[in-house]
Protein backbone atom coordinates (compact mmCIF):
# COMPACT_ATOMS: atom_id res chain seq x y z
CA UNK A 1 0.00 0.00 0.00
CA UNK A 2 1.80 3.51 -1.13
CA UNK A 3 1.83 6.08 1.93
CA UNK A 4 1.26 9.92 1.55
CA UNK A 5 2.42 12.16 3.95
CA UNK A 6 0.34 15.28 4.92
CA UNK A 7 1.70 17.82 5.90
CA UNK A 8 -1.61 20.49 7.06
CA UNK A 9 -1.90 22.17 9.92
CA UNK A 10 -5.83 23.18 9.20
CA UNK A 11 -7.66 20.09 11.65
CA UNK A 12 -10.57 19.89 9.54
CA UNK A 13 -8.52 20.06 5.90
CA UNK A 14 -6.80 17.35 6.97
CA UNK A 15 -9.14 15.24 7.79
CA UNK A 16 -10.72 15.81 4.89
CA UNK A 17 -7.56 14.67 2.78
CA UNK A 18 -6.57 11.78 5.09
CA UNK A 19 -10.60 10.12 4.73
CA UNK A 20 -10.31 10.63 0.79
CA UNK A 21 -6.66 9.50 0.49
CA UNK A 22 -7.70 6.22 2.39
CA UNK A 23 -10.92 5.64 0.96
CA UNK A 24 -8.91 5.83 -2.73
CA UNK A 25 -6.31 3.09 -1.02
CA UNK A 26 -3.34 4.69 0.34
CA UNK A 27 -1.74 4.78 3.97
CA UNK A 28 -1.58 8.20 5.36
CA UNK A 29 0.28 9.66 8.24
CA UNK A 30 -0.56 13.16 8.83
CA UNK A 31 1.04 15.74 10.68
CA UNK A 32 0.79 19.59 11.92
CA UNK A 33 3.22 20.80 14.57
CA UNK A 34 6.89 21.66 13.82
CA UNK A 35 8.10 18.89 16.26
CA UNK A 36 5.82 16.26 14.58
CA UNK A 37 7.08 17.30 11.43
CA UNK A 38 10.60 17.51 11.89
CA UNK A 39 9.73 13.58 13.34
CA UNK A 40 8.11 12.54 10.42
CA UNK A 41 10.71 13.55 8.42
CA UNK A 42 13.40 11.73 10.32
CA UNK A 43 11.63 8.56 10.75
CA UNK A 44 8.80 7.86 8.40
CA UNK A 45 8.54 7.02 4.73
CA UNK A 46 6.52 8.26 2.27
CA UNK A 47 5.72 7.78 -1.38
CA UNK A 48 4.48 11.44 -1.79
CA UNK A 49 4.62 14.17 0.39
CA UNK A 50 1.35 16.42 0.00
CA UNK A 51 2.68 19.57 1.85
CA UNK A 52 0.86 23.16 3.30
CA UNK A 53 3.07 26.17 3.01
CA UNK A 54 1.50 28.00 5.67
CA UNK A 55 2.55 26.28 8.83
CA UNK A 56 2.78 27.16 12.96
CA UNK A 57 6.31 27.77 13.85
CA UNK A 58 7.99 26.88 10.87
CA UNK A 59 7.89 27.92 7.38
CA UNK A 60 6.43 25.43 4.67
CA UNK A 61 9.55 26.39 2.57
CA UNK A 62 12.06 25.70 5.13
CA UNK A 63 10.39 21.72 5.50
CA UNK A 64 10.46 21.40 1.84
CA UNK A 65 14.37 22.35 1.96
CA UNK A 66 14.73 19.79 5.20
CA UNK A 67 12.51 16.91 2.90
CA UNK A 68 14.83 17.07 0.04
CA UNK A 69 17.54 17.13 1.90
CA UNK A 70 17.11 13.84 3.55
CA UNK A 71 18.58 11.40 1.19
CA UNK A 72 15.44 8.67 1.58
CA UNK A 73 13.17 11.68 0.44
CA UNK A 74 15.56 13.32 -2.72
CA UNK A 75 13.51 11.79 -5.45
CA UNK A 76 9.96 11.42 -3.70
CA UNK A 77 7.39 13.28 -5.17
CA UNK A 78 6.28 16.20 -3.37
CA UNK A 79 2.60 18.27 -3.84
CA UNK A 80 2.70 21.54 -2.86
CA UNK A 81 -1.31 22.16 -1.69
CA UNK A 82 -1.83 25.41 -0.28
CA UNK A 83 -3.52 28.60 -0.88
CA UNK A 84 -0.77 31.01 -1.67
CA UNK A 85 -1.16 31.30 -5.16
CA UNK A 86 1.29 34.31 -5.76
CA UNK A 87 4.24 33.55 -8.85
CA UNK A 88 6.86 34.48 -6.13
CA UNK A 89 5.54 31.23 -4.17
CA UNK A 90 5.41 29.15 -7.57
CA UNK A 91 8.85 29.24 -8.19
CA UNK A 92 10.22 29.27 -4.99
CA UNK A 93 8.48 26.01 -4.14
CA UNK A 94 9.72 24.69 -7.57
CA UNK A 95 13.44 26.19 -7.19
CA UNK A 96 12.99 24.01 -3.71
CA UNK A 97 12.08 20.72 -5.72
CA UNK A 98 8.23 20.80 -5.43
CA UNK A 99 7.08 18.55 -8.43
CA UNK A 100 3.98 20.02 -8.17
CA UNK A 101 1.78 23.58 -6.93
CA UNK A 102 -1.78 22.90 -6.20
CA UNK A 103 -3.80 25.65 -4.91
CA UNK A 104 -6.62 24.23 -2.56
CA UNK A 105 -9.43 26.40 -3.27
CA UNK A 106 -8.80 25.92 -6.99
CA UNK A 107 -9.04 22.13 -6.91
CA UNK A 108 -11.17 19.43 -6.07
CA UNK A 109 -9.49 16.25 -3.90
CA UNK A 110 -10.80 14.12 -6.60
CA UNK A 111 -8.31 16.03 -8.54
CA UNK A 112 -5.60 15.72 -5.93
CA UNK A 113 -5.88 12.05 -6.19
CA UNK A 114 -5.88 12.16 -9.89
CA UNK A 115 -2.29 14.30 -9.79
CA UNK A 116 -0.77 11.48 -6.90
CA UNK A 117 -1.84 8.71 -9.14
CA UNK A 118 0.02 10.26 -12.08
CA UNK A 119 2.78 11.11 -10.29
CA UNK A 120 3.37 7.20 -8.51
CA UNK A 121 2.76 5.97 -12.05
CA UNK A 122 5.51 8.52 -13.40
CA UNK A 123 7.69 7.33 -10.81
CA UNK A 124 7.03 3.73 -11.26
CA UNK A 125 7.53 4.47 -14.66
CA UNK A 126 11.40 6.22 -14.67
CA UNK A 127 12.17 3.41 -12.05
CA UNK A 128 11.60 0.91 -14.79
CA UNK A 129 13.88 2.41 -17.10
CA UNK A 130 17.39 0.66 -17.67
CA UNK B 1 15.83 69.56 -0.08
CA UNK B 2 12.36 69.14 -1.31
CA UNK B 3 13.71 66.20 -4.12
CA UNK B 4 15.11 64.32 -0.67
CA UNK B 5 11.67 65.02 1.04
CA UNK B 6 9.49 63.56 -1.80
CA UNK B 7 12.21 60.59 -2.61
CA UNK B 8 11.68 59.56 1.47
CA UNK B 9 8.11 59.93 0.80
CA UNK B 10 8.36 57.77 -2.34
CA UNK B 11 10.35 55.18 -0.23
CA UNK B 12 7.60 55.23 2.72
CA UNK B 13 4.40 55.27 -0.40
CA UNK B 14 6.71 52.26 -1.50
CA UNK B 15 6.56 50.51 2.12
CA UNK B 16 2.89 51.07 2.41
CA UNK B 17 1.87 49.59 -0.75
CA UNK B 18 3.80 46.79 -0.54
CA UNK B 19 2.54 46.24 2.76
CA UNK B 20 -1.18 46.63 1.58
CA UNK B 21 -0.31 44.02 -0.87
CA UNK B 22 1.65 41.58 1.55
CA UNK B 23 -2.03 41.71 4.11
CA UNK B 24 -4.17 40.77 0.99
CA UNK B 25 -2.16 38.41 0.29
CA UNK B 26 -2.89 36.31 3.70
CA UNK B 27 -5.66 37.46 4.34
CA UNK B 28 -6.63 35.51 0.84
CA UNK B 29 -4.92 32.71 2.44
CA UNK B 30 -6.40 32.59 5.02
CA UNK B 31 -10.37 33.19 3.49
CA UNK B 32 -9.23 30.50 0.87
CA UNK B 33 -8.62 27.74 3.79
CA UNK B 34 -12.60 28.18 4.72
CA UNK B 35 -13.63 28.40 1.64
CA UNK B 36 -11.68 24.96 0.34
CA UNK B 37 -13.05 23.31 3.59
CA UNK B 38 -16.24 24.38 2.33
CA UNK B 39 -15.76 23.13 -1.60
CA UNK B 40 -14.61 19.88 -0.26
CA UNK B 41 -17.75 19.09 2.09
CA UNK B 42 -20.35 20.70 -0.29
CA UNK B 43 -18.60 18.16 -2.96
CA UNK B 44 -18.87 15.15 -0.71
CA UNK B 45 -22.40 16.07 -0.16
CA UNK B 46 -23.21 16.20 -4.33
CA UNK B 47 -21.05 13.09 -4.79
CA UNK B 48 -23.16 11.00 -2.36
CA UNK B 49 -19.89 10.05 0.04
CA UNK B 50 -22.13 10.88 3.22
CA UNK B 51 -24.84 9.37 1.61
CA UNK B 52 -27.82 10.03 -0.57
CA UNK B 53 -29.83 13.28 -0.79
CA UNK B 54 -33.41 14.04 -1.41
CA UNK B 55 -33.78 16.16 -4.19
CA UNK B 56 -34.51 19.57 -2.46
CA UNK B 57 -31.00 18.83 -0.51
CA UNK B 58 -29.36 18.10 -3.44
CA UNK B 59 -30.70 21.44 -5.45
CA UNK B 60 -29.95 23.42 -1.65
CA UNK B 61 -26.26 22.19 -1.49
CA UNK B 62 -25.90 22.50 -5.48
CA UNK B 63 -27.11 26.36 -4.69
CA UNK B 64 -24.22 26.80 -1.55
CA UNK B 65 -21.78 25.12 -4.05
CA UNK B 66 -22.16 27.50 -6.64
CA UNK B 67 -22.35 30.51 -3.99
CA UNK B 68 -18.83 29.03 -2.99
CA UNK B 69 -17.24 29.05 -6.20
CA UNK B 70 -18.14 32.73 -6.35
CA UNK B 71 -16.51 33.25 -3.39
CA UNK B 72 -13.34 31.56 -4.36
CA UNK B 73 -13.39 33.78 -8.02
CA UNK B 74 -13.72 36.91 -6.30
CA UNK B 75 -10.69 35.91 -4.15
CA UNK B 76 -8.59 35.12 -7.52
CA UNK B 77 -10.03 38.28 -9.59
CA UNK B 78 -9.26 40.54 -6.69
CA UNK B 79 -5.83 39.22 -5.85
CA UNK B 80 -4.66 39.40 -10.04
CA UNK B 81 -6.18 42.90 -9.62
CA UNK B 82 -3.96 44.04 -6.79
CA UNK B 83 -1.18 42.80 -8.77
CA UNK B 84 -2.20 44.35 -12.17
CA UNK B 85 -4.16 47.65 -10.54
CA UNK B 86 -1.40 50.47 -11.90
CA UNK B 87 1.07 51.27 -10.17
CA UNK B 88 0.95 49.21 -6.80
CA UNK B 89 3.30 46.35 -8.40
CA UNK B 90 5.82 47.00 -10.88
CA UNK B 91 5.34 45.49 -14.48
CA UNK B 92 8.10 43.34 -15.44
CA UNK B 93 9.10 44.16 -19.16
CA UNK B 94 10.59 42.04 -21.55
CA UNK B 95 10.57 41.20 -25.42
CA UNK B 96 8.62 38.18 -26.27
CA UNK B 97 6.43 36.29 -29.12
CA UNK B 98 3.24 37.34 -29.17
CA UNK B 99 2.16 34.30 -31.06
CA UNK B 100 3.83 31.82 -29.10
CA UNK B 101 1.91 33.60 -25.99
CA UNK B 102 -1.36 32.95 -27.38
CA UNK B 103 -0.23 29.44 -28.22
CA UNK B 104 0.47 28.66 -24.52
CA UNK B 105 -2.80 30.41 -23.58
CA UNK B 106 -4.99 28.24 -25.71
CA UNK B 107 -3.33 25.49 -24.94
CA UNK B 108 -5.02 25.84 -21.06
CA UNK B 109 -8.63 25.92 -23.04
CA UNK B 110 -8.34 22.82 -25.10
CA UNK B 111 -10.18 20.48 -22.60
CA UNK B 112 -12.77 22.94 -21.86
CA UNK B 113 -13.24 24.04 -25.75
CA UNK B 114 -13.34 19.81 -26.69
CA UNK B 115 -15.75 19.09 -23.67
CA UNK B 116 -18.07 22.07 -24.69
CA UNK B 117 -17.92 20.95 -28.48
CA UNK B 118 -16.49 24.87 -29.55
CA UNK B 119 -14.00 25.23 -31.79
CA UNK B 120 -11.37 27.97 -31.76
CA UNK B 121 -9.28 28.92 -34.85
CA UNK B 122 -6.04 30.53 -34.59
CA UNK B 123 -5.21 32.12 -37.79
CA UNK B 124 -1.73 32.67 -37.88
CA UNK B 125 0.37 35.85 -40.13
CA UNK B 126 2.10 34.07 -42.67
CA UNK B 127 4.98 37.01 -42.12
CA UNK B 128 6.78 36.71 -38.89
CA UNK B 129 5.15 38.53 -36.35
CA UNK B 130 8.21 41.32 -34.22
CA UNK B 131 8.92 40.29 -30.67
CA UNK B 132 6.66 43.16 -28.59
CA UNK B 133 8.39 44.54 -24.80
CA UNK B 134 5.46 44.22 -22.33
CA UNK B 135 4.61 42.18 -18.92
CA UNK B 136 4.65 39.00 -20.53
CA UNK B 137 2.63 37.14 -17.45
CA UNK B 138 0.37 40.32 -17.28
CA UNK B 139 -0.43 40.34 -21.23
CA UNK B 140 -1.12 36.73 -21.16
CA UNK B 141 -4.09 37.51 -18.30
CA UNK B 142 -5.15 39.56 -20.81
CA UNK B 143 -5.88 36.67 -23.38
CA UNK B 144 -7.09 34.44 -20.99
CA UNK B 145 -9.57 36.58 -19.77
CA UNK B 146 -10.65 37.13 -23.37
CA UNK B 147 -10.76 33.86 -24.51
CA UNK B 148 -12.46 32.40 -21.58
CA UNK B 149 -15.29 34.78 -21.90
CA UNK B 150 -15.62 34.15 -25.73
CA UNK B 151 -15.87 30.08 -24.59
CA UNK B 152 -18.14 30.91 -21.65
CA UNK B 153 -20.71 32.78 -23.65
CA UNK B 154 -20.40 30.35 -27.29
CA UNK B 155 -22.35 27.30 -27.44
CA UNK B 156 -22.06 23.81 -29.11
CA UNK B 157 -20.79 24.03 -32.63
CA UNK B 158 -19.70 27.77 -32.69
CA UNK B 159 -16.09 28.96 -33.76
CA UNK B 160 -13.86 31.67 -32.13
CA UNK B 161 -11.28 32.87 -34.25
CA UNK B 162 -8.46 34.77 -33.11
CA UNK B 163 -6.14 36.81 -35.59
CA UNK B 164 -3.05 38.90 -35.44
CA UNK B 165 -1.90 41.70 -37.40
CA UNK B 166 0.63 44.37 -37.43
CA UNK B 167 -0.97 48.43 -37.93
CA UNK B 168 1.98 50.61 -38.05
CA UNK B 169 4.40 50.36 -35.09
CA UNK B 170 1.27 47.68 -32.83
CA UNK B 171 0.04 44.60 -32.99
CA UNK B 172 -3.44 44.50 -33.25
CA UNK B 173 -5.03 41.12 -31.76
CA UNK B 174 -8.79 40.23 -32.56
CA UNK B 175 -10.89 37.45 -30.66
CA UNK B 176 -14.15 36.95 -32.68
CA UNK B 177 -17.16 34.51 -31.38
CA UNK B 178 -20.47 34.10 -32.83
CA UNK B 179 -21.59 33.59 -29.56
CA UNK B 180 -24.88 35.39 -27.54
CA UNK B 181 -22.96 38.89 -28.27
CA UNK B 182 -23.58 41.84 -25.68
CA UNK B 183 -27.28 43.93 -25.54
CA UNK B 184 -26.40 47.58 -26.74
CA UNK B 185 -27.54 49.26 -23.48
CA UNK B 186 -24.74 47.20 -21.56
CA UNK B 187 -22.52 47.61 -23.64
CA UNK B 188 -21.05 50.90 -22.17
CA UNK B 189 -20.94 49.52 -19.23
CA UNK B 190 -18.84 46.22 -20.30
CA UNK B 191 -15.03 47.48 -18.48
CA UNK B 192 -16.47 48.35 -15.75
CA UNK B 193 -15.44 47.22 -12.20
CA UNK B 194 -18.06 44.49 -11.03
CA UNK B 195 -20.12 44.44 -13.67
CA UNK B 196 -21.76 41.66 -15.08
CA UNK B 197 -24.41 41.69 -18.07
CA UNK B 198 -28.11 40.27 -17.63
CA UNK B 199 -26.74 37.33 -19.92
CA UNK B 200 -23.59 36.80 -17.38
CA UNK B 201 -26.05 36.61 -14.30
CA UNK B 202 -28.00 33.77 -15.70
CA UNK B 203 -25.86 32.00 -17.13
CA UNK B 204 -22.20 32.12 -15.35
CA UNK B 205 -22.74 31.65 -11.50
CA UNK B 206 -19.02 31.53 -11.06
CA UNK B 207 -17.84 35.43 -12.66
CA UNK B 208 -17.36 38.49 -10.66
CA UNK B 209 -17.09 41.23 -13.21
CA UNK B 210 -13.70 41.64 -12.66
CA UNK B 211 -12.49 40.27 -15.90
CA UNK B 212 -12.54 42.85 -18.45
CA UNK B 213 -11.94 45.40 -15.96
CA UNK B 214 -8.86 44.19 -15.02
CA UNK B 215 -8.10 42.94 -18.83
CA UNK B 216 -8.49 46.84 -19.93
CA UNK B 217 -6.39 47.72 -16.89
CA UNK B 218 -3.48 46.19 -18.15
CA UNK B 219 -3.82 46.59 -21.28
CA UNK B 220 -3.35 50.94 -20.97
CA UNK B 221 -1.16 50.29 -18.40
CA UNK B 222 0.98 49.06 -21.85
CA UNK B 223 -0.37 52.06 -23.60
CA UNK B 224 -2.36 50.00 -25.50
CA UNK B 225 -6.42 49.91 -26.38
CA UNK B 226 -8.87 47.92 -26.01
CA UNK B 227 -12.35 47.90 -27.38
CA UNK B 228 -15.20 45.33 -28.84
CA UNK B 229 -17.71 45.56 -31.60
CA UNK B 230 -20.74 43.25 -30.56
CA UNK B 231 -24.48 42.47 -32.20
CA UNK B 232 -26.79 41.07 -29.50
CA UNK B 233 -27.31 37.48 -30.35
CA UNK B 234 -24.99 37.37 -32.96
CA UNK B 235 -21.47 37.27 -31.58
CA UNK B 236 -18.43 39.68 -30.36
CA UNK B 237 -15.08 40.32 -31.41
CA UNK B 238 -12.97 42.18 -28.99
CA UNK B 239 -9.69 43.93 -29.88
CA UNK B 240 -6.66 44.51 -28.61
CA UNK B 241 -3.67 46.69 -29.65
CA UNK B 242 -0.14 46.88 -27.85
CA UNK B 243 3.06 49.23 -28.94
CA UNK B 244 5.24 47.19 -30.26
CA UNK B 245 8.63 48.94 -28.71
CA UNK B 246 7.26 49.80 -24.46
CA UNK B 247 6.79 52.94 -24.27
CA UNK B 248 5.33 53.26 -20.82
Amino acid sequence: MKKILIIEDDSFLQGLESTKLKKEGYETIAVSHKDEILKAIDTENADVILLDLMLPEIDGFDVLKKIRENLKFVKTPVVVFSNLSEDKDIDKAKALGANEFMVKASFTLDELVEKIKALLAAQTTSEDQP
Amino acid sequence: MEKENLQQENEEMKKIISAKSELLSLSAHQLRTSLSALKWTFKMFLDGDVGELAPEQQALIKKASDSNERMIALVSDILTLNKTDAGTLPYHIEEFNIVSLIDETLFEFIGESYKRGIEIIFLKPDSPIPNISADREKIRVVFENIIENALKYSSKGDKIFISINIRDAEVEIAVKDNGIGIKEDEASKIFTKFFRTSEAEQKDTVGTGLGLFTTKNIVEHHNGKIWFESVSNNGSTFFVTLPIKHNG
